[in-house]
C-alpha cells in the first residue's frame, strides 16, 4: 500500500477547554483559598491552631465570634462607621448632583471650564499635607465632622452625573417650568429618578471607599471613640496578634455582611469602574 | 442654553445650588493640592500654631543629597519603581489572560468572574488581614504548600525582600479584577463576526487573538497599563496592613506619611516634618508625571499607528 490515505477522523479532544478551566480553578483556589482559611480559623481554639494550623476545625467553637465582638468594640466602632458613610455620602451626592446638573445643561456661565476645574484636581499634587494644616487650623483635627467633611469630594463622581444627565431630554426641563415647577424640586423630585444608574454607580463607589479608607482615620483621628471599624480592626490586631481565632473571627464578621453586599451592588461597582476609565 | 426656571433674580438659583459643591472642591481638593509646593519650600510642622519658615530647596537638597537618609529615600524610590514594574507587568497579564478565558462560552464563568472581582469591595484592611493569615508562618496554608517542593519562608516576617515580594503578590490578588473587569468590558465590543470572519480564513484561536482581538482591545490596553502604572506608583496601604513601617521595605508613599505623621520605627520615632513631606510627595508627583506622561505618550502612538 502506497496511497497515502487521509489520516481518519479523529475524535479532537478539547485541549483549549481543559485548559481554561484549569486556569479558572487555580486561580479560584488562589482566590478562595484566604477566605476559606478565614472561615476555618475563626472556628478553632486557640490550642487547636497552634497545633496544626491549616486543619479542619472540628470543635466549631463560636465562642471567637463573641470574644471578637465584645472585646473589639465592634458595635461602637461599626456605628462610627456607618455615620462617617452615610454623612459624607450623603452630602456629597446632594452637592454633587446640583454641581452636575447645570453644567450639563449649560445652565451656569463657563460650565465647560468648571468640568475642566473639576477634572484638574486628578492631575495635581497630593493634597496631604495641606489638607491636614488646613484641618488642624480649623480645628478640626481629631474631630468627627473634620473627619466626614475630607470625604464630601469627588471630582469622578461628578464627570459620570454629567454624562449621564446628558442622556436626560431637556425638553423635560421646559415642560416642567411650563407647569410651574421651580429649579431646586425639579432637580430633586424628576432628575434624581431619572439618573438612578448613575446615582447608584456614584453612592456605591464613594461609600464603599469611605467604609475602607484605612489612611484618613489614622492620620486625623486619634481618640479612640471616633475609630471607624477599619482603624479598629488595625488596633486589635495590634492587641490580639497572635491570637488568630478571635483576630479572623472579628476579621469575618466584617467581611461576610461586605461580600453579600457585593453580590447585589456589582453591577455599579462595575459600571463606576468602566464609566471612569473611558474617561481617564 | 436658555434656562427655563424663571428670569431675573431666579436666573441665579442654580449657580446659589452650585456653590456648595463648588467650594467644598476648592476647600479641600483643589487649593490643599496647589498649596502642596508651597509647602514643600518650608520647615512647617503638624503643630497647631508653630511658626513656619521659608527654606527655598533645603527640603528637596536634604530628600536627594543629605548622607544616609537620602539613600533610603532614594533605596525607597527604587522600590517604588520595582513595586509598579511587577505589579503592573504581571497584573495587565494575568488580567488579560483571565479576561480572554472568560469572554469564551464555559460553563460557570459569572461565578469565577465574580470571585476574582470579590476582593476589590474588601478594602486594604480586610485584604491584608486575610493575607496575614493565609500567609501564617508556622504550617499555614502557603506554609504548608511551600514545604510540598521543600522550600520554606518567613514571609511578611521574613527578610525585607521577601517581606514586599508578598505584598506584590497580595497588591495583586487584590486589584487583578479591576484590570480583568476593564478587559472584559473591552473585549465584548469586538463584533463576533470578525472572529467568524478569521475561522473562516482558516486562523488558528492563537491567530486570531493577535489579528483581531489584541489590536481592537488597545483601548481597554491604554486604560489599564495607565491606571495600574498610576495606582501601584502611590499604593501603599497594603504594606501598613501586612508588614508596618519596615527598614528596607517602603516605598515613598508610606515614606512620605511616615515623615509627615511621625512614625516610630525600631527605636527611632520619626517628629513631623510636614514640609519635608511635602517635598517628598512633590518628588514622588513628579515621579508619576513623567512616567504617566511618557507611556501615554507611546500608547498614544501605538494606538495611531493600529486603530489608524
Amino acid at each position: 500500500m502506497t496511497t497515502t490515505t487521509q489520516a481518519p477522523a479523529m475524535r479532537r479532544i478539547p485541549w483549549g477547554r481543559i485548559g481554561s478551566y484549569a486556569f479558572l480553578l487555580i486561580l479560584a483556589v488562589i482566590y478562595l483559598g484566604p477566605l476559606l482559611m478565614l472561615v476555618n480559623t475563626s472556628l478553632k481554639t486557640m490550642p487547636a491552631f497552634m497545633k496544626d494550623a491549616t486543619g479542619p476545625a472540628i470543635e466549631l467553637n463560636f465562642q471567637n465570634f463573641v470574644d471578637a465582638w465584645n472585646k473589639a468594640s465592634f458595635p461602637k466602632y461599626l456605628l462610627n462607621s456607618a455615620i462617617y458613610t452615610f454623612a459624607a455620602t450623603t452630602i456629597y451626592v446632594i452637592t454633587a448632583v446640583y454641581v452636575a446638573f447645570p453644567i450639563a445643561r449649560g445652565y451656569v456661565k463657563f460650565s465647560g471650564a468648571l468640568l475642566t476645574l473639576f477634572v484638574i484636581a486628578l492631575f495635581l499634587p497630593p493634597a496631604l499635607i495641606p489638607q491636614f494644616q488646613l484641618v488642624l487650623n480649623l480645628g478640626l483635627y481629631n474631630n468627627p465632622i473634620g473627619y466626614i467633611l475630607l470625604f464630601v469630594v469627588n471630582p469622578i463622581g461628578i464627570v459620570i452625573l454629567v454624562n449621564y444627565i446628558k442622556t436626560v431630554p431637556k425638553e423635560l426641563d421646559e415642560a416642567a417650568a411650563m407647569d410651574g415647577c421651580g429649579y431646586f424640586r425639579f432637580v430633586w423630585s424628576v432628575v434624581l429618578p431619572l439618573i438612578q444608574p448613575a446615582l447608584a454607580t456614584v453612592i456605591v463607589l464613594q461609600a464603599i471607599g469611605i467604609w475602607n479608607e484605612i489612611i484618613t482615620p489614622t492620620i486625623y483621628l486619634t481618640s479612640k471613640d471616633y475609630y471607624p471599624i477599619t482603624r479598629g480592626l488595625i488596633v486589635f490586631q495590634g492587641v490580639y496578634g497572635s491570637n488568630w481565632p478571635t483576630l479572623a473571627a472579628a476579621v469575618l464578621m466584617l467581611t461576610l455582611p461586605m461580600l453579600l453586599l457585593f453580590l447585589f451592588l456589582q453591577r455599579y461597582i462595575i459600571s463606576g469602574l468602566t464609566a471612569g476609565s473611558v474617561k481617564g | 442654553m436658555t434656562y427655563h426656571f424663571g428670569r431675573g433674580w431666579a436666573r441665579f438659583i442654580p449657580y446659589l445650588l452650585l456653590l456648595p459643591g463648588v467650594i467644598f472642591y476648592l476647600v479641600i481638593a483643589l487649593l490643599p493640592s496647589l498649596a502642596t509646593s508651597l509647602y514643600s519650600f518650608t520647615d512647617a510642622t503638624g503643630l497647631q500654631g508653630a511658626p513656619m519658615h521659608w527654606l527655598g530647596l533645603e527640603n528637596y537638597k536634604e530628600f536627594l543629597f543629605m548622607g544616609q537618609a537620602s539613600k533610603d529615600n532614594l533605596d525607597a524610590l527604587g522600590r517604588t519603581l520595582v513595586f509598579c514594574f511587577f505589579v503592573t507587568t504581571i497584573q495587565f497579564a494575568l488580567g488579560l489572560l483571565a479576561a480572554v478565558v472568560l469572554n469564551q462560552r464555559l460553563r460557570g464563568t459569572n461565578v469565577f468572574r465574580t470571585l476574582y472581582f470579590m476582593p476589590v469591595i474588601l478594602g486594604a484592611v480586610i485584604q491584608g488581614l486575610i493575607w496575614s493569615l493565609f500567609l501564617f508562618p508556622l504550617g499555614g496554608p502557603m506554609a504548608r504548600f511551600l514545604d510540598l517542593f521543600g522550600m520554606r519562608s518567613e514571609f511578611l516576617g521574613g527578610q525585607p525582600s521577601e517581606a514586599f515580594a508578598w505584598v506584590i503578590v497580595v497588591q495583586i490578588w487584590a486589584n487583578m479584577g479591576t484590570t480583568m473587569i476593564i478587559f472584559l468590558s473591552g473585549l465584548q465590543t469586538i463584533p463576533s463576526d470578525l472572529y467568524e470572519a478569521a475561522k473562516i480564513d482558516g486562523a488558528s484561536s492563537w491567530q486570531a487573538f493577535t489579528n483581531v482581538t489584541w489590536p481592537l482591545l488597545t483601548p481597554s490596553v491604554n486604560t489599564n497599563l495607565t491606571l495600574n502604572i498610576i495606582g501601584s506608583l502611590q499604593a501603599w496601604q497594603l504594606f501598613l496592613v501586612l508588614i508596618g513601617y519596615r527598614n528596607g521595605t517602603q516605598v515613598l508613599g508610606y515614606l512620605i506619611y511616615a515623615t509627615g505623621f511621625g512614625q516610630t520605627s525600631g527605636s527611632v520615632t520619626s517628629s513631623f516634618r510636614q514640609g519635608y513631606a511635602a517635598a517628598a510627595s512633590i518628588i514622588l508627583f513628579l515621579l508619576v508625571l513623567v512616567i504617566g506622561m511618557t507611556v501615554q505618550f507611546i500608547l498614544r502612538r501605538r494606538e495611531a499607528r493600529i486603530l489608524g
